[in-house]
């Protein structure tokens, strides 16, 4: 087993370790939680079907490893929706700077909806290189990512 | 997921660029580079601190920390008049309406009066079936608890819902300088370019707090660097380019970067707030652009000409022939591609008077030469209140006659009309690229709509 270590910056600090979930295109907040949007699902499954790396995939308390977000504004109330279920990821890792959208949902969710989603921006494109769905992935309180790969 | 597909996804910005969505490109951006922490005031630190209240600690933090991700060091004092994007309650917008409610029961307000975008519905001047308004009443089931809310927020008063907040009729106009905290890429981007005010692109959420707070923090479109250009667009077209052509290529070209335009002042005498309005809400949503400068039209370009260029800036140049590809590019999302269309909308981001008044006498004009008494295909005007009364005002004539021949001036939002999940397999034609954007409705220019509203049927080689 390899290790692989990155540091980028923790947006929103926290400590969380988990299976990783990796997109290498731009995380569309709004198609992935679609169903949560237009029917009230509480499933934390990628409905993005454009999104070859993560459809089908339940990223409910996984790592998820993205580009950044994007899409539609109301990805902001988005964020707060799934955290408020209890249906989102453990952490989300930007290899880019964080996105207002996203910053925005997230830290509403931390300061008003008691939840949290931690997360880490600027790791690089290196990151989305390195990084594999399934890999186990671990979270340090100062933006260090320690990738475990999976075989 | 295909552009368009979402099912009634509301929101903006669904070109799923990646951009960081405060109209100030943070491409490059390294862990390792600084990353200051924000000094407050004795005053800011206070509220910070909780002495000011739980909801105000909250909400200052919340700001504080969103500014820092972006770079921000201080907070500013806002100016002029909130303008929130908010204008829709359903379940999908439950958390921030639990958020609402949590300011309003702590008694909290925005610091001045606000407005907020057109609602989705207008069941008086655009109806729909009552099996569809029952459809519609279920997915917009919390439209009086927002409308509640805003109103105990601060919201100006209940006529107040128009995307287009800063003409004068509306009322919500900033000064030059004044710092502001609006969502609404469309306001954002023409209160920007057009007025010399300055806000970034705000996400739902951030927007109220702020305007609670009074203050955002100082970062990107709020800056002078963050002001500057980093596109220069020459345009070389023969004639006035049409708004929505020119800035649907600027928003796909420079996505959320500052341009700096020339080439325009040739047309200066025909560019008016309208053309600015259009052009800057196509820029914002073919790409997520927050600001533009015009040489020798816009305020800053005036004073500050060439000045507003970075070093190193990008060149793009848009002729005829561009524009002719970007009209062409457009997809044809009608299920029946080829099939008649059902509504003529005009109008998004609302209409100016002036507008009203050259659709208006167009369309009249039109169906007189033709013999006519009926618009040939439902025709929707879409503009706010105070827009619709002083057009009424200053032709009563032509207001007169396009009641009669069944022309209609909705207060709504025709974007949000065009992705509501019963309405949204309409086939509208559209002149907006905005509604475009966000529905399947398609874009014509005017002589085709013009025929269409006269003839039911779209020009041969159009449709």
């Amino acid at each position: 087993m390899t290790q692989t270590t990155f540091k980028g910056r923790p947006a929103i600090p926290g400590s969380a370790e988990g299976s990783a979930e990796v997109s290498h295109i731009g995380f569309n907040t709004c198609a992935t939680y679609v169903d949560v949007l237009i029917s009230g699902s509480d499933s934390g499954v990628c409905q993005d079907h454009d999104n070859k790396d993560l459809y089908g995939h339940d990223l409910a308390g996984k790592i998820v490893c993205i580009p950044q977000t994007i899409g539609s504004s109301s990805a902001a109330t988005l964020f707060m929706i799934i955290m408020e279920k209890n249906i989102q990821p453990k952490a989300m890792l930007f290899a880019n700077h964080i996105d207002s959208l996203a910053a925005c949902g997230i830290l509403m969710g931390v300061n008003w909806l008691d939840k949290t989603i931690v997360t880490v921006d600027m790791l690089g494109d290196d990151f989305l290189d390195a990084v594999k769905t399934g890999d186990t992935v671990k979270v340090s309180e100062d933006g260090t990512i320690e990738i475990q790969a999976a075989s | 997921m295909s552009k368009n597909q979402l099912g009634g996804q509301i929101g903006t910005d669904p070109n799923f660029t990646q951009t960081t969505h405060t109209g100030h490109s943070k491409a490059g951006a390294k862990h390792t580079d600084a990353q200051p922490k924000m000094k407050l005031t004795p005053e800011e630190q206070d509220i910070y601190d909780g002495k000011k209240g739980d909801l105000l600690q909250k909400a200052m933090k919340t700001v504080v920390a969103y500014g820092e991700l972006f770079g921000s060091e201080k907070l500013v004092d806002l100016g002029g008049a909130p303008h929130m994007a908010v204008s829709w309650g359903s379940d999908g917008v439950e958390p921030l309406l639990k958020i609402y409610k949590q300011l309003s029961d702590g008694g909290l307000k925005t610091y001045a009066p606000f407005t907020a975008d057109p609602k989705p519905m207008d069941p008086v001047n655009l109806p729909v079936t009552d099996q569809e308004q029952a459809a519609v009443d279920k997915i917009y089931n919390r439209m009086d608890e927002l409308a509640d809310l805003n109103k105990k927020l601060g919201m100006r008063n209940q006529n107040d819902w128009s995307c287009a907040c800063y003409l004068p009729e509306m009322g919500n106009t900033p000064k030059r300088g004044d710092y502001l905290s609006w969502s609404e890429s469309s306001a954002i981007n023409y209160v920007n370019s057009a007025i010399g005010a300055r806000t970034n692109r705000n996400s739902m959420g951030i927007d109220m707090l702020s305007n609670i707070i009074g203050k955002a923090p100082l970062f990107g479109l709020l800056t002078d660097e963050g002001r500057q250009a980093v596109w220069l667009i020459e345009v070389k077209t023969t004639k006035l380019p049409h708004p929505e052509m020119i800035g649907s290529a600027i928003g796909m070209k420079v996505m959320e970067d500052v341009s700096y335009i020339v080439g325009m002042d040739r047309f200066k005498s025909d560019i008016d707030a309208g053309y600015l309005k259009d052009m800057g809400a196509a820029t914002a949503s073919n790409g997520a652009v927050g600001l533009y400068h015009m040489d020798g039209v816009t305020p800053e370009a005036i004073d500050k000409g060439r000045d507003l260029l970075n070093k190193g800036y990008q060149t793009y140049v848009i002729d005829d022939a561009e524009l002719d590809n970007i009209y062409k590019s457009y997809p044809d999302l009608w299920d029946d591609p080829h099939g008649t269309p059902q509504r003529v909308f005009l109008g998004c981001p609302h209409m100016t008077v002036d507008q009203m008044t050259y659709w208006g006498k167009r369309i009249v004009d039109a169906l007189e030469k033709a013999g006519k008494t009926k618009v040939a295909i439902p025709t929707f005007m879409f503009g706010s209140i105070y827009i619709k009364d002083a057009f009424e005002k200053q032709n009563p004539d032509v207001a007169k006659k396009l009641k009669g021949y069944g022309v209609a001036i909705p207060v709504n939002c025709p974007m949000m009309w065009c992705s509501t999940p019963v309405e949204m397999n309409e086939r509208v034609a559209t002149n907006s690229n905005k509604t475009r954007v966000y529905s399947k409705a398609r874009f014509f220019f005017d002589d085709a709509l013009t025929e269409l509203i006269v003839t039911g049927k779209l020009p041969a080689g159009v449709a």
